[in-house]
């Protein structure tokens, strides 16, 4: 059954950016409150004021916290902040949308001597991958993932392709599409669907920080059936169309949001 | 958490310095030396980079730039950066 998202909560890890943002002022749009994570300097964290000034402008219930959303003590501070406020209801709609990790090569390049440690590999994995895994748990253990709540994740054309930078992301991205399909499972009972939404190509500050990514930007441009890239808001709306529903039955899936992108 | 602010900026005691950033890598403050390298002989990763110029930037009430993040090489240089904001 269609269900309205207003006064409902949206989690957003990874708020102030990117996909985050775009899904923070779409699901405000509908009625939601917002509960965001983002990690940065003073700098970002003016833009961050300025995005938490714009949802509160619809007239929702936002609150932002500047803290690295992969940490266990900012899940140990943050969960029960999260149940104060979201009370019995919980949390409707977690989106997972965390892109920080190293865009190292595995082997020396020439020029570029630099190759990814085994910590900046694992921080990549946990932060882009794992921390999924430990919101949930932390959330359904809390019961703030009722009966029809969705959670997503947002993967790329790079979890299955191959770019000299992403090897540690793409490693990332792999793992994130396996704990989709186990969260599914071990959530189904509960009522609760996890599914993962691939993105077509899309002009984000963590696309852009990846080498060559113009020269990817400009192939998906021409390729793309539509036409044109990607646009954070694109994604947006998938999220928003999809928290819809009470129902869970979809779940475990990879959802390609790319335009048709990926069968070019 | 972001509501944390002090109401004046601390002034920079080199030992303290020390002890934070000494906590945020979870390792004994005499491993931190001037020069040891961050990444080949303390194994931060540029997350725990970030870790640590967030809670300067609280503690010391400065602003850095993400920029800073690729010459956060050792305590020293850390150190040095931190004083020029200060002084500004």
């Amino acid at each position: 059954m269609l269900t309205s998202l207003k006064g409902s909560w949206c989690l957003i890890l990874g708020a102030s950016s990117g996909m985050g943002r775009a899904t923070a002022l779409a699901m405000a749009k509908e009625g939601a409150n917002i509960f965001g994570v983002h990690f940065g300097t003073a700098a970002q964290q003016e833009e961050a004021d300025e995005l938490v000034a714009e949802l509160r402008a619809t007239g929702v219930q936002v609150s932002f916290h500047n803290c690295n959303a992969a940490s266990k003590q900012t899940r140990a501070e943050l969960v029960p902040v999260l149940k104060e406020l979201t009370g019995p209801e919980g949390v409707r709609v977690l989106l997972h949308s965390l892109a920080f990790g190293s865009l190292l090569p595995f082997l020396p390049q020439e020029g570029q001597e630099d190759v990814i440690t085994p910590r900046q590999m694992d921080m990549t994995v946990d932060v882009m991958g794992h921390s999924l895994v430990y919101w949930v748990r932390d959330l359904y253990v809390a019961g703030l993932l009722p009966r029809g709540a969705k959670v997503f994740a947002l993967t790329s054309r790079g979890d299955g392709r191959v770019m000299p930078s992403y090897g540690a992301v793409s490693a990332a991205k792999s793992a994130l599409a396996s704990h989709v399909r186990q969260l599914a499972v071990e959530l189904a009972p509960a009522g609760v669907s996890v599914n993962a939404l691939r993105a077509g190509l899309t002009l984000t500050p963590a696309l852009l920080r990846i080498p060559g990514s113009e020269g990817l930007a400009r192939y998906a441009t021409d390729s793309n059936p539509h036409g044109r890239l990607t646009v954070p808001e694109d994604v947006a709306e998938a999220v928003v169309m999809l928290s819809a529903t009470d129902s869970s039955w979809m779940t475990g899936n990879v959802i390609d949001v790319d335009g048709g992108e990926g069968l070019v | 958490m972001p509501e944390q602010t002090t109401s004046a900026a601390a002034v920079l005691d080199t030992e303290d310095l020390r002890s934070t950033i000494a906590e945020i890598l979870d390792v004994d403050p005499s491993e931190v030396t001037d020069t040891a390298d961050f990444k080949e002989d303390l194994d931060v990763d540029s997350l725990l980079a970030l870790e640590i110029l967030v809670t300067l930037e609280r503690k010391y009430q400065v602003k850095m730039e993400e920029s800073n993040l690729q010459l956060m090489r050792s305590f020293k240089v850390v150190h040095d950066l931190l004083a020029e904001k200060l002084a500004a």
